[in-house]
């Protein structure tokens, strides 16, 4: 079992009533970013809280590099973790914050320095940290994640509060982590944000794992076989109807057809004389895949309420 | 296990000490402590009415600080004798605010005495009747035995022989009781033996209009008459001198003390009295304690601190950051309860010790007398001061870890801890006050106590006076048990609790 | 007028504050009961102890309650950053501190007036059999220590309000509060010089607030009743200044 490695199996646990944890499981690999996604609620920050060791699982077992993390003697050296960029004590330098963090573990102070200039915090390190933007407490947070030089890292909504400067230094951030193989957990409630960031993608609703496949796989699954057409022709829908397709109206003069293949539907079009301006084949987005993946989450529920 | 601890330790100190707001409160603590000290808020007459006014005690032949009034007939003895006597009466006078009345006070004393010299403070041993408390035989001060509990009229004989000195008491002069034989060193070969009467201070408790001091004193006098003098060994004089020593200071009521003779029969009348120096309603000055009663502002501000140091992360989150960093809570606790308990005890320790250097001065300087304490008392109050600082800031730190609430812990702690005082030393009577210093965990500012609380000193050792019901390591144990069950259930919550 | 009535919401909707409501009627109540069950006449001349003073003991015990409920109305929303909320919604600070006074005056005053009546009530059971009179509350005297115990603790509410509104910090004006009523009075006992003494006295919030509920030797006060409640009225109303000049003069 590699260091660099976040494994969760069958995590359960209930705040009262409400299911909060449903056999959460799945496994972060080395050198690659993976997006931990779900809509708010669906237990992201539970998961991780039980993976630090902050929560307890009332069942199933959370192990950094084949280890409850309870068990490290110097954890931020085995994983960084960024929950709260807010949990800070305001009237501390940024410095400060990382070099008690640093005395902790036992990490020379030289990292602290290191760090900051890492996250471009170098110019105002020695400001109290109650005056910073949620940015620049993103980024402190990210510095206090890497003090250790830890194989793995788990990032709660990153990019929450970034501008969109942040948000491209932030992804290109983690794709370096990950490609000097570390293994890298990233959650957020917007598929959009781990489009350009993520290799893998864990899919999570109301406390379980939905999907777990790889970026690439996902937007595969999600494409169908679905054309985009531009005509402000009618006749558009019988004319494939005809032939065995299904044309659905998207906009005054786009159509969304299934059950043909690009080149039966120009074919087609141009034998009945239709006129049409473009026939593309769909070019899905992760968004998209999330959408219909928790779709059929919520449906596959719903019957049951609230089980 | 032990490297984490260091390491978690110096993070905590870390934590502590980048807080702006936190090193200022620690820093009003020790200027609270040395500030109030320091205040010349007292003032009294002690030399500052020109030479001769100083308040110089007598110093005891054992080095102690004593009181010694009492009006003397007496003349000298040489070598060994004995001398008998009956106390046929023995009455009082109580001053008060509305003047004189009768009345004896429980330790008026009549009786036989042989002392070293009319000197305050000079050696003695004596067989008395007192007020309330019977028969006692009494020497060099703190020396105390009881006889016989009885009331006049009574036989007393007083009897030396080289360095010892026996006392008797008889109810008819022929069948005697031994009483007690007492070794007094400090007695000369020729010693002046007589009759003496005294009466300390009349003391009570009184619940003032809320005042702090619910206390009433006033002098008093006892005067006795003696007869059936009866004498043996070398007598080298042939008159009886009366002689006042000591006693309450001039212009009291009862300035005027002598004796009479008429035949057989000696009437005297005295005023003051022999045994240690006490502070308080019935005695002189103040005790170097009272000059540490800003530790209780020192400590309003450690609470704050020792409470905000985990809340504070509580309120942010923080604490997760920390246990992240340290996944064994216990640790955690242990660590920031070193840190905060630590730097409160050096607070405490350099600001009480800057007090008892110079807070001395500063009231003698005033006109105060300050009772001189022994080197280990000053000690055990510099240390005790420290303990109690450190002490409370932990109990802060254990109750805001268990509360998660720095406003709740904050008020709960300093209720527990000054209330209790608060109550004891104004309104509460004497009973309930001494059960509330016992329990609660007030019950630890008994660490710096310096006075001695005497039997045969009757004075109002009331916690308002700065006499506590437990002794001072016990005392500090009660804060100790408090603090020790509250960080139990702290850490054992903080275990069982998700983050 | 939308202050005091959002301010109200806040303050019913928020859990901890009936908890404190119940705990200010609780211990004012039962640390008058256990004192006026306890009680005892030491004195050789007779009782010279206060009986309104004994039986109303425990608004000393309830009002570090009432200074934790006026600190955390509004130093909370500090702590929590709530504080830029509650300006949001009513950016006229001097009218959101006037609601919030208003608000906290009126929970105090019903929350006090039950634990001093619970206390009276007690006081009046218990005290008899312990050698005290205490008279009937349409004793002029007896009705001013009841309701000028329940103005203290209204007062020492503001107190409250007023330091948390200049500290921020509501741990630090709690302890301030509580430093000014508890350890004001033990430093006092030490001070022997009398006129000195005398001066501290009268200026102390609680010494001489708790003038108020004296029935018995007024010649003996330092301050007459009313004028010692005025003392403290003194302090709650210029802490609450102070903290209103910085509110409006301060970034939130």
């Amino acid at each position: 079992m590699s260091e660099a490695t976040i494994e969760v199996t069958g995590l359960r646990k209930r705040y009262g009533a409400a299911v909060a944890l449903d056999g959460m499981t799945f496994t972060v690999r080395p050198g690659q970013v993976t997006g931990f996604v779900g809509p708010n609620g669906a237990g992201k920050s539970t998961t991780m809280r039980v993976i630090l060791g902050l929560d307890a699982a009332d069942e199933g077992r959370a192990l950094v590099g084949g280890r409850p993390y309870r068990a490290l003697r110097r954890p931020l050296t085995r994983l960084g973790s960024l929950l709260d960029a807010g949990a800070l004590q305001p009237s501390r330098t940024a410095r400060n914050h990382l070099l008690w963090l640093a005395h902790s573990q036992g990490i020379p102070v030289r990292r602290v320095d290191e760090t900051l200039e890492q996250v471009g915090l170098t110019g105002v390190a020695r400001r109290r940290a109650g005056g910073y933007s949620l940015g620049m407490r993103q980024r402190l947070g990210i510095a206090a994640a890497l003090l250790g030089e830890p194989p793995a890292l788990m990032l709660d909504e990153p990019f929450n509060g970034m501008d969109p400067e942040g948000i491209v230094w932030m992804r290109g951030f983690l794709r370096s982590l990950a490609a000097e193989g570390r293994a890298v957990l990233v959650s957020s409630h917007l598929m959009g944000e781990m489009q350009d960031t993520a290799d893998h993608v864990v899919v999570v609703g109301r406390g379980r794992v939905i999907a777990d496949a790889g970026v690439a796989q996902l937007l595969a699954g999600a494409a169908g076989d679905r054309i985009t057409l531009r005509t402000d022709a009618i006749a558009v829908a019988d004319v494939l109807q005809a032939e065995g397709g299904v044309a659905t109206r998207t906009g005054p003069d786009t159509w969304s057809v299934t059950g043909l293949p690009p080149q039966r539907v120009i074919a087609a079009l141009g034998a009945h004389g239709v006129p049409f301006s473009e026939v593309a084949a769909h070019r899905p987005s992760l968004e998209e895949a999330y959408l219909e993946l928790t779709h059929n989450a919520v449906d596959y529920r719903a019957p049951g309420g609230a089980r | 296990m032990i490297a984490e601890f260091g390491r978690q330790v110096r993070a905590e100190w870390t934590k502590l000490r980048t807080v702006p707001g936190w090193v200022f409160a620690l820093l009003v603590a020790a200027v609270a402590v040395i500030g109030l000290g320091l205040a010349p808020g007292m003032s009294g007459s002690c030399g500052t009415r020109g030479p001769g006014s100083e308040c110089k005690p007598p110093i005891g032949p054992g080095g102690e600080m004593v009181s010694d009034g009492l009006y003397l007939v007496a003349q000298p003895l040489a070598g060994d004798g004995s001398i008998t006597v009956r106390v046929a009466t023995l009455t009082g006078a109580i001053a008060g605010e509305h003047g004189k009345r009768p009345g004896l006070v429980p330790w008026a004393k009549a009786g036989l005495i042989m002392k070293a010299s009319t000197t305050p403070g000079s050696a003695y041993a004596a067989v008395m009747l007192t007020g309330s408390h019977g028969v006692r035989m009494q020497s060099d001060f703190t020396g105390d035995i009881a006889g016989p509990s009885d009331s006049p009229p009574r036989w007393l004989r007083l009897t030396r022989n080289g360095d010892r000195v026996t006392g008797a008491s008889s109810a008819d002069g022929t069948t005697w009781i031994t009483i007690g034989t007492v070794r007094v060193a400090g007695l000369p070969s020729t010693a002046q033996a007589g009759l003496f009467v005294a009466s300390p201070d009349y003391t009570a408790t009184a619940g003032g209009p809320f005042g702090l001091s619910g206390v009433e004193s006033g002098p008093a006098q006892a005067t006795a008459t003696f007869d059936h003098l009866a004498r043996q060994g070398q007598w080298t004089a042939s008159e009886w001198t009366g002689t006042r020593i000591g006693g309450p200071g001039n212009g009291g009521p009862f300035e005027h003390q002598d004796y009479q003779r008429s035949g057989d029969t000696f009437t005297v009348s005295g005023s003051g009295d022999i045994a240690p120096l006490v502070t308080g309603a019935a005695g002189l000055g103040v005790s170097i304690t009272q000059t540490l009663v800003g530790t209780f502002l020192g400590l309003v501000a450690i609470v704050v601190v020792g409470a905000l140091f985990v809340t504070g992360e509580y309120r942010r989150g923080l604490i997760r950051t920390t246990i992240a960093a340290r996944p064994r809570r216990g640790l955690v606790l242990a660590a920031k309860a070193t840190v905060v308990g630590a730097v409160s005890f050096v607070v405490g320790v350099v600001a009480s010790a800057v007090v008892l250097a110079f807070g001395v001065g500063v009231l003698r300087s005033h006109g105060v007398y300050v009772l001189p304490a022994g080197t280990g008392i000053e000690l055990r109050l510099v240390v005790g001061t420290g303990l109690l600082l450190a002490l409370s800031a932990i109990l802060a730190l254990a109750v805001g870890a268990i509360l998660r609430r720095s406003s709740a812990a904050v008020a709960g702690v300093i209720v527990l801890v000054t209330l209790p005082y608060l109550l004891a030393v104004s309104v509460l009577p004497l009973g309930a006050a001494q059960w509330v210093l016992r329990f609660s965990p007030a019950a630890a500012f008994a660490i710096q106590q310096s006075a001695t609380q005497w039997a045969q000193v009757d004075n109002v050792y009331a916690p308002a006076e700065g006499y506590f019901p437990l002794p001072p390591a016990a005392g500090l144990g009660v804060l100790v048990a408090w603090t020790a069950g509250a960080l139990a259930l702290a850490t054992v919550l903080l275990r069982r609790r998700d983050a | 007028m939308n202050a005091l009535r959002s301010e109200w919401t806040k303050l019913s909707t928020s859990p901890g504050t009936i908890w404190m409501l119940l705990g200010i009627v609780a211990l004012t109540a039962g640390l008058s009961a256990a004192s006026a069950a306890t009680a005892g006449c030491p004195a050789v001349d007779g009782c010279a102890v206060d009986p309104a003073r004994t039986g109303l003991i425990g608004v000393q015990l309830g009002q570090a309650v009432v200074v934790v409920l006026g600190a955390l109305l509004l130093g909370g929303e500090y702590g929590t950053g709530m504080i830029a909320v509650s300006l949001a919604a009513t950016p006229r600070r001097t009218s959101l501190l006037l609601a919030k006074a208003a608000n906290l005056t009126a929970l105090v005053a019903v929350s006090g007036a039950l634990g001093v009546l619970g206390s009276y009530w007690f006081s009046r059971l218990l005290l008899p059999g312990r050698g005290y009179h205490l008279g009937a509350l349409t004793e002029p005297m007896m009705l001013r220590a009841v309701g000028g115990s329940v103005l203290y603790l209204v007062l020492v509410s503001l107190l409250g309000l007023g330091l948390a509104a200049t500290v921020r910090e509501p741990a630090a004006a709690i302890g301030i509060a509580l430093g000014l009523l508890y350890v004001f009075p033990i430093v006092t006992s030490v001070v022997s010089a009398k006129h000195w003494k005398r001066h501290l006295e009268q200026i102390q919030p609680m010494g001489a607030g708790l003038n108020i509920q004296a029935t018995v030797n007024l010649h003996g006060l330092v301050l007459s009743p009313w004028a010692g409640l005025g003392v403290l009225a003194a302090w709650a109303f210029g802490a609450l200044i102070v903290g209103w000049l910085l509110l409006i003069g301060r970034d939130a």
